[in-house]
C-alpha cells in the first residue's frame, strides 16, 4: 500500500510539475507572438477602447514583466480571464461551454473509438496472419494515416443532400454539415427533450464518425499486437494444454495480461486525437475549444489564446493521470517510470 | 626448443574494409527480409511511385504551379472565361480561381510533400535524437528538466504548439515550414530513443568500455549510437508521415508560403471555391488522395521495417 502510495504522489506531483510548465511555456509563446505582447493584450484601437483600462488591470500590464507572470498565473486559477477583443465578452464565458460541447465530441467518439478498436484489433490477433487480419491492419493504417481535415471534407460529400450515393440509393440517409445544433432563429430555446436531442445527436454523427474511423487503428493496431505478444507466453500454452477451449484462454488468460499495456498506449493516443478534433470541429464549424482556438490564432485575439491553449494541455495531462491510475488499479506490480 | 615460425599467408584486411563488408552484409540481409514483407514491398511502391512523380515533374505538368492558363475549348461560359473551368480534355482537374491548372498544381505539389516531408522528418529526428541520448544516457536531473520539458511538449495539443509556432516564425518559405514542422515533432522520437539507450545502457560491452576508462562521449557514440540506430532509422520514416501529415493541415489552415503550391493549398483553395457545388468534386478529391497515399506508403514502409530492424519488436 505505501508503494502504491509513493506512485501515486509521484504522478500527481509530476502532473502539477507538468501543468505548471505548460502555463509558463504558453505565457513565453503568447509574449514571443509578433508584436509587442502589452499592445497585444489591449490594443490602442478606438474600436475596443472600452475594454482597454480593463484588460490593462486584469493583466496587469503596467507592472513589471514577473509581477505580470504571477498575475496571469493567479489569473488563470481564478476563472479572471480577461474580455476578448473579438467577441467583445468575457473569454471564461467562451470557454467553458466550448469545453462541454468538445468533451461531448470527444467523448463520444473516444468510447466509440475504443470498444470497436478492441473487438477488431483483438478479432484480428486471433486470426492473426488470415485475410481478416490482413485486411483490419491494412484499413487501419490507411485511415490513420488520412490527414483528418480530409476524412471530414469526404464525409461531408458522401452525406450532403443529394451526393452521388443519394442519386443511386434512395435510402441514403442524410447529415447536417455543420453546426452543434439546429441554428434556424425558428428553432424553440434549449430544453431537455427530444426535438433538441435528436437535434445534437444528428449534428454530432459526422464530426465524431470522422474522429472516430481517422484514429480507430490508433487503438486496434496497438490491442492485436498487445495480445499477440501475450498470445506467445507459457501460461497460455499451459492454459491450451489444460483442455481449455479458445474462447476461455482467451477471456480468462489473455485479456487479462494483454489489457494494461492497452490502457497507457491509448492515454498516449489522447494528444493525437484532441489534436485530430481541433481539425474535426474547424472542418464542421463545430464551435468547440478547437473551433475556438483556430478563430482566435486567426483573429490575433490573445486574451483568448492566453488561456485557451492551455485547455487542451490541462486535458491531456489529466487524461494521462487518470489512465495512469486505472493501470494501477489493474495492475499494482507496475513499476514507476 | 625453437619455436618453429609457421607462416600461414593470411590476407591482411584494412579495418575499413572489414567495416565496411560487414555494413553491406547487413544491408543485403536487410534488403532480403524487405522484399520478403508483403507490406513493406507495398510501401516502397507508393513511395517510389511518389518519387517519380516528383523527380519528373517537370516533364508530367502542362504549366507552371501558379501561371494562369488560356480557356479552354471546353469552357462552360461564355464568353469563355479562364478561371474556374471544369475538368475536361485539355485541363483534366479544371482551373482555379486564379486560372492555374490543378492538374500540373497536383504534380508539382509533389515535391513539395516529399521535400517538407523528409527535412523536417530529419530536423525532428536529430533533435530528439540528440535529446534522448543525453536524457537517457546521463540520466540524473539533466534526465528530470528534459522529460519534464518532453512532457509539457507532448501535452499541449501539437496542431496549437505547431500554429502558434508558425505564426510566431511567420512560413514565408519552405525553410520556416521545415523549421516549424521539424522543431516542434521531436518529442515522441526523444521519448522513444531515451527508453531505448536506457536498456543499452545496461548491457555488457557497456559496462566492459566503461571499466577501460572509455570516455562518456565515446560510448554515447561509438557504443550507444550505433546500437540505437536502427530504431532512429525506422522512426525517422514513420516521422516522415506524420510531417506529411502536418503540412497538410499547416497550409489546410493558411498558413503557408505564398510562392509555392502543397496539396493542403489545393485543397484549402477547393473549400474557398466551394468547388463541390461547383460540379468540381475532383479538386478536393484527387489532391486529397495523393497525400493519403504518399502517407500510406510512409507508414506502410516505416512500420515493416521498424519490425525488421528492430528484433525485440519482431513477431515471435
Amino acid at each position: 500500500m505505501r508503494r502504491v502510495l509513493r506512485i501515486v504522489t509521484r504522478r500527481v506531483i509530476n502532473a502539477v510539475v507538468t501543468i505548471f510548465g505548460i502555463l509558463c511555456f504558453n505565457y513565453v509563446l503568447i509574449h514571443l507572438m509578433p508584436g509587442n505582447p502589452e499592445a497585444n493584450l489591449a490594443p490602442h484601437n478606438p474600436q475596443y477602447a472600452g475594454f482597454l483600462q480593463d484588460n490593462i488591470r486584469t493583466f496587469g500590464l503596467d507592472k513589471p514583466q514577473w509581477q505580470q507572470f504571477l498575475i496571469y498565473l493567479q489569473n488563470t486559477f481564478t476563472f479572471n480571464w480577461g474580455i476578448s477583443y473579438f467577441y467583445k465578452s468575457p473569454v471564461a464565458d467562451k470557454i467553458i461551454p466550448a469545453l462541454a460541447w468538445t468533451l461531448l465530441l470527444v467523448g463520444t467518439s473516444t468510447i466509440i473509438t475504443i470498444v470497436i478498436g478492441m473487438v477488431i484489433g483483438s478479432y484480428a490477433a486471433v486470426r492473426r496472419g488470415k485475410s481478416f487480419d490482413f485486411i483490419s491492419t491494412g484499413v487501419g493504417i490507411f485511415l490513420y494515416g488520412m490527414p483528418i481535415f480530409w476524412l471530414g471534407l469526404m464525409l461531408q460529400l458522401a452525406f450532403a443532400k443529394g451526393s452521388i450515393f443519394q442519386q443511386y440509393f434512395s435510402w441514403w440517409p442524410t447529415f447536417p454539415l455543420g453546426g452543434r445544433i439546429d441554428e434556424d432563429p425558428s428553432f424553440p430555446p434549449w430544453a431537455w427533450d427530444w426535438t433538441h436531442i435528436s437535434s445534437v445527436l444528428t449534428h454530432l454523427f459526422l464530426p465524431a464518425l470522422t474522429l472516430s474511423l481517422g484514429t480507430l487503428a490508433g487503438v486496434s493496431l496497438v490491442m492485436r499486437s498487445s495480445l499477440i505478444d501475450v498470445m506467445t507466453e507459457d501460461f497460455v500454452l499451459t492454459a491450451k494444454a489444460k483442455g481449455l477451449s479458445d474462447r476461455q484462454v482467451l477471456r480468462r488468460h489473455i485479456f487479462p495480461s494483454g489489457l494494461p499495456p492497452m490502457v497507457s498506449l491509448i492515454a498516449l493516443d489522447l494528444a493525437f486525437v484532441v489534436g485530430g478534433a481541433y481539425q474535426v470541429e474547424w472542418v464542421f464549424n463545430y464551435k468547440g475549444i478547437g473551433w475556438l482556438t483556430i478563430d482566435a490564432i486567426d483573429h490575433l485575439d490573445f486574451p483568448m489564446l492566453q488561456f485557451i491553449v492551455v485547455i487542451g494541455g490541462v486535458a491531456i495531462v489529466l487524461g494521462n493521470l487518470i489512465s495512469d491510475f486505472i493501470l494501477l488499479w489493474l495492475d499494482p506490480r507496475i513499476k514507476i517510470t | 626448443m625453437d619455436a618453429t615460425e609457421v607462416s600461414v599467408k593470411r590476407p591482411t584486411v584494412s579495418p575499413f574494409r572489414a567495416s565496411l563488408t560487414v555494413a553491406v552484409k547487413r544491408v543485403k540481409s536487410v534488403w532480403v527480409q524487405i522484399y520478403h514483407s508483403r507490406s513493406a514491398m507495398a510501401g516502397l511502391v507508393l513511395l517510389l511511385f511518389f518519387a517519380a512523380l516528383a523527380v519528373a515533374a517537370p516533364l508530367l505538368a502542362h504549366y507552371p504551379p501558379l501561371q494562369a492558363v488560356p480557356s479552354s475549348q471546353c469552357s462552360t461560359f461564355t464568353p469563355p472565361l479562364t478561371a474556374y473551368q471544369l475538368p475536361c480534355s485539355q485541363y483534366p482537374l479544371g482551373t482555379n480561381a486564379a486560372s492555374d491548372d490543378i492538374y500540373s498544381q497536383v504534380i508539382w505539389g509533389s515535391q513539395v510533400s516529399l521535400i517538407v516531408g523528409i527535412l523536417s522528418a530529419i530536423v525532428a529526428s536529430v533533435v530528439g535524437t540528440a535529446v534522448g541520448l543525453v536524457s537517457g544516457y546521463v540520466g540524473g536531473w539533466i534526465d528530470e528538466v528534459l522529460m519534464r520539458f518532453n512532457d509539457v511538449i507532448l501535452s499541449i495539443p501539437w496542431l496549437v504548439l505547431m500554429i502558434v509556432v508558425a505564426a510566431k516564425v511567420g512560413v514565408v518559405d519552405l525553410t520556416g515550414l521545415v523549421l516549424v514542422i521539424g522543431l516542434t515533432g521531436w518529442s515522441v522520437t526523444a521519448r522513444v530513443i531515451r527508453s531505448q539507450v536506457l536498456s543499452i545502457k545496461e548491457r555488457m560491452f557497456v559496462e566492459r568500455a566503461k571499466m577501460i576508462g572509455t570516455p562518456s562521449w565515446r560510448i554515447l557514440m561509438r557504443h550507444i549510437f550505433p546500437n540505437a540506430f536502427p530504431l532512429i532509422f525506422a522512426n525517422t520514416i514513420l516521422t516522415v508521415a506524420v510531417s506529411i501529415l502536418s503540412e497538410a493541415v499547416l497550409s489546410f489552415l493558411g498558413l503557408r508560403p505564398t510562392s509555392t503550391v502543397s496539396w493542403g493549398r489545393i485543397i484549402s483553395e477547393a473549400i474557398d471555391a466551394q468547388a463541390v457545388l461547383n460540379g468540381n468534386a475532383l479538386w478536393l478529391i484527387v489532391p486529397g488522395l495523393c497525400i493519403v497515399f504518399l502517407v500510406f506508403g510512409f507508414y506502410l514502409f516505416g512500420y515493416a521495417l521498424d519490425e525488421i530492424l528492430n528484433p525485440r519488436l519482431r513477431r515471435r
